[in-house]
């Protein structure tokens, strides 16, 4: 067999404990076993030689033991080498990243790090790995700790029969494999706390309710897979579901999501503290951005971060009461009502806006986050935000000149036989304006008219408007009343 | 031996020697009350009893309690800025000497910087200076840190170079300044500040590397995937690029980079010696291990506004030097590979006067990310330092602005009662107006 370490690996560099050096010379050391490298230390006092040894010039290094991280990237490194080789050279590697290498079987793998007992984290991304068809390979990667299989063209039976050999495993990275999940992984992955499936096309929601159960799970990064909805079924409105207990983290960059109905399924997460949505069709970047994170915030009620951003507490707050006077209308439309007796919301309303009641209830409690001995006391904000009023929930009108216009009523109290005219004035019109219009109305001279109004919403009370020169609406003159002239 | 002190001045000065001296903390696995970690003591241990061990030595002191005290002098006019440092994470790591507050602040005023206000506190600032200068085998010169817009960072910058030049006159000053950004500004009369400061510090300073929060917010926007990045965000990728240029100055390397040799390197003429920072590779922590970036990648990169951290398009102008800080795994060969290919390339010119026109440095030590941060780990990374002549874009847009206020005197009196006269405005624009001409002989070819 040949050494594990190629020519290519002249030049690179390593680190032991701390000190640097490059390698200078890999192969075999006759009368010694095993592949050797001879490297020249970045401090000129370290090393035992010049690079000589018994007469035959080349650089022996024996502090190889100490070698705690390796990057052979791209060194067209294909095979383990003699057995025990690499043991007896270098066992206490911690980090090596063989990725873009010409491996082509898991059997290399595992003979190169089962004798690296120390091994915590592998990189062995752009390999194309087979399995051999027997299931006679048993390895154990037992201080394995990060996994990284990006572009390797893994499956998923592959990826959990790998993981049965790292028992510790607590991150793994599957990027870009086309991988379809197709079952779901019971002895194993059950300590892993990073997930990375991103750019995964052949994945749907469907699938991910394989991996629902991990229980250690917290992160879970799943940037470009196409995805568009999420669904928890074994949870009601408003209720928390059993599915990833422990996902603090979740990252759907890049997707498909245009419906608002994902973040209320988000809601649903019990352990949801942080979420990043950029660049979904929902989530588009334009002057709506910022009413976008408010809706998000509103509704995923523990969201503590939302795109790498803090959500404070004035923030959360501002974003609530904009949603609850923004979906107020509809809400009294579906049925909702002050009184609680009498509210009645439709389905259809409910499953819209799950958080809508929650957000009406008068004491909201927030997380504060004192940490005290062993349990976090939530400080509580007493809320009273209520059901949204009437008042709320008038919409603003445009700005335009017939939205500025009132309906009046004119009546003429002392002549018996003129009709009651119905006329829209600008609320801005001045009194001697006004008498100047009904002046030509009516054929009186300006000087007679004495004008006065009433108002429907209190009746028999009657308002002079003496004063020429103030508007309508200085008069508090309203849509509705009734102009009273007389002469 | 070397030994460099670092002072802060200002709101923006503190906030970034916050999370600059944080990160120096995790790179040297220093906890925040000064102790360094076990396992990295025995390291120590180890390479002291081979060789003197002068790595720490350069930034931090150490106390015969074992503690590493930073050496760093905060200075602000008002307390509140420096009461989160008191007060912070960090409170055990500083000497309480080392923070220094005034009462009332310069409120954005130059003149209450460097006049009225400043003129109180100098005399104490020197005296810590001078303490902290006492303590060092071999002082090799001053980091400042600062931002040009704000009343504490120009003004009483102003002074106390002044002062450092008259004390410390041969010791190198280098600086690290927050430009006011194109389109976002923080302060209506940042043209006035920086335009007064940049006239007094010019003949000061020997070098400044300038940096704007626009570029900065882009790039967290951007490519890191942070909705709206705060302060933190944007110091944070800051002193990345800062702990770059300062890595060979705390670590052995393949290929140090002293103090002294930024300044042979990179600045051709005393007032032309505003180079521009970029740094690669900038990966989000979202994905983390995806791309392997070679060394050719990111000196490409680097070349690209979309990793500067200063608006400025260098397209427009032409390179007069460029030094590129490698940190992590580089070999150089692989450098020179890049640096051959990055001069074929059209879009990078170099003034005639230049042939060469690079120098690299080289560090062992890959980049440290802060825990819970923005950005992923990477093997390496690269910051470039280049004296382009595009830069007179952002001397022009500041001169533009400061023009358009000054014609119709507009904020004059509050520089004014505070003792200043109009001929120190007039005199600075000059200033500016012949940095800009000197920039544009230097571009032009022979």
């Amino acid at each position: 067999m040949s050494n594990t370490l190629t020519p290519d690996v002249i030049g690179r560099r390593v680190e032991v404990n701390g000190e640097h050096a490059t390698v200078r010379f890999a192969g075999v050391i006759p009368p010694l076993a095993g592949p050797w490298l001879g490297v020249e230390w970045d401090n000129p006092e370290r090393g035992k030689h010049d690079g000589s040894h018994e007469g035959t010039v080349y650089f022996k290094c024996s502090q190889l033991s100490k070698l705690q991280e390796v990057s052979l990237r791209n060194c067209a490194v294909s095979c383990a080498g003699e057995k025990g080789g690499v043991a007896e050279a270098c066992p206490n590697i911690r980090r090596v990243d063989l990725s873009k290498n010409l491996l082509s079987s898991w059997d290399e793998v595992i003979h190169i790090a089962d004798q690296l007992r120390h091994l915590e984290a592998l990189n062995l991304s752009e390999n194309k790995l087979k399995f051999p068809s027997g299931s006679a390979l048993t390895g154990m990667f037992s201080a394995l700790k990060v996994l990284v299989l990006n572009q390797t063209g893994i499956t998923w039976a592959e990826v959990l029969r790998c993981a049965a050999w790292c028992p510790g495993l607590e991150e793994l990275y599957l990027e870009s494999n086309n991988i379809v999940i197709s079952e779901r992984p019971t002895d194993v992955l059950q300590t892993v706390k990073l997930l990375d499936l991103s750019s995964n096309q052949l994945i749907d929601e469907n699938q991910l309710y394989l991996i629902a159960h991990l229980p250690r799970l917290e992160q879970l990064i799943l940037s470009d897979i196409g995805i568009s909805s999420i669904h928890f079924p074994d949870a009601g409105i408003g209720c928390k579901t059993s599915m990833f207990p422990s996902l603090q983290y979740l990252v759907v960059n890049d997707n498909q999501i245009s419906q608002w109905s994902f973040f209320n399924e988000l809601d649903k997460l019990p352990s949801l503290r942080a979420l990043s949505c950029l660049r979904n069709p929902l989530t588009k970047e334009d002057k709506e951005a910022n009413a976008t994170r408010q809706l998000i915030i509103a509704s995923i009620g523990q969201l503590k971060t939302l795109n790498k951003c803090e959500i404070l507490p004035k923030e959360r707050q501002t974003a609530e009461l904009d949603y609850r006077k923004a979906f107020g209308n509809e809400w009294k439309q579906a049925g909702g009502h002050q009184d609680p007796d009498k509210n009645r919301l439709s389905k259809e309303f409910l499953t819209a806006h799950p958080r809508y009641q929650f957000l009406c209830l008068s004491t909201c409690v927030y997380a504060g986050g004192l940490q005290v001995a062993d349990f976090q006391l939530e400080q509580s904000f007493p809320l009273e935000y209520g059901a949204p009023e009437d008042w709320e929930l008038k919409t603003q009108q445009p700005f335009m000149l017939k939205n500025q216009l009132l309906t009046l009523k004119i009546k003429y109290p002392d002549q018996l036989d003129q009709k009651v005219v119905e006329k829209q004035l600008p609320g801005s019109m001045t009194i001697q304006k006004v008498k100047g219009w009904l002046s030509r109305l009516l054929k009186v001279p300006v000087s007679d008219l004495l004008l006065s109004y009433e108002s429907p919403k209190e009746p028999g009370i009657e308002i002079k408007l003496e004063n020429d020169l103030q508007s309508l609406r200085f008069y508090s003159v309203e849509n509705e009343d009734c102009l009273l002239v007389r002469w | 031996m070397r030994e460099c002190l670092s002072i802060h001045i200002g709101q923006a000065g503190i906030q970034i020697g916050d999370a600059c001296w944080e990160l120096y903390c995790l790179e040297h696995g220093i906890q925040p009350n000064g102790i360094v970690l076990d396992s990295q003591e025995n390291q120590l241990e180890n390479a002291k009893m081979e060789h003197t061990n002068a790595s720490f030595d350069t930034f931090f002191c150490e106390t015969r309690a074992g503690k590493h005290v930073p050496r760093a002098l905060f200075v602000d006019l008002e307390p509140t800025v420096i009461d989160g440092i008191r007060t912070g994470q960090h409170r055990s790591l500083f000497h309480p000497e080392q923070l220094v507050s005034g009462k009332e602040d310069a409120a954005n005023n130059y003149a209450r910087g460097r006049y009225s206000v400043g003129s109180k506190v100098i005399d104490l600032v020197l005296e810590r200076t001078r303490k902290l200068a006492e303590q060092c085998g071999g002082l090799q010169g001053f980091l400042i840190f600062r931002s040009f817009g704000g009343g504490t960072g120009s003004g009483f910058t102003s002074l106390l170079m002044e002062r450092l030049t008259g004390e410390y006159s041969r010791k190198t000053k280098l600086e690290f300044s927050v430009y006011p950004a194109p389109r976002i500004s923080t302060a209506v009369v940042e043209p006035y500040n920086c335009v007064l400061t940049t006239h007094s510090t010019t003949e000061h300073t020997d070098c400044t590397f300038i940096v704007d929060n626009e570029a900065i917010y882009d790039i967290c926007h951007r490519i890191l995937g942070v909705e709206r990045p705060s302060y933190a965000n944007i110091n944070r990728l800051m002193v990345q690029a800062v702990s770059s240029i300062t890595a060979s100055l705390r670590f052995e390397g393949s290929l140090n980079v002293d103090l002294i040799e930024f300044q042979t390197n990179l600045v051709p003429y005393p007032r032309i010696h505003f180079p521009m920072t970029a740094f690669a590779p900038i990966v989000s922590a979202d994905k983390a291990y995806r791309e392997q970036f070679s060394v050719s990648d990111i000196t490409t990169a680097c070349f690209e506004s979309s990793n500067q951290l200063v608006k400025c398009d260098p397209r427009l102008g032409k390179y007069m030097a460029c030094c590129l800080l490698y940190r992590g795994d580089v070999v150089p060969k692989e450098v020179n590979a890049a640096i051959a290919a990055t001069k074929s390339r059209h879009s990078v010119q170099f003034v005639d006067w230049c042939p060469t026109g690079f120098k690299v440095g080289i560090n062992n030590r890959p980049p440290t990310v802060m825990p819970g941060g923005d950005l992923a780990k990477v093997h390496r990374a690269v910051c470039m330092l280049s004296n382009t002549t595009a830069i007179v874009e952002a001397w022009a847009r500041l001169d533009h602005k400061f023009d358009l206020m000054y014609a119709k005197r507009a904020f004059l009196h509050w520089y004014l009662r505070e003792g200043m006269e109009e001929a120190e405005f007039l005199e600075a624009r000059e200033d500016l107006a012949a940095l800009e001409r000197d920039y544009e002989e230097v571009g032009q070819s022979f």
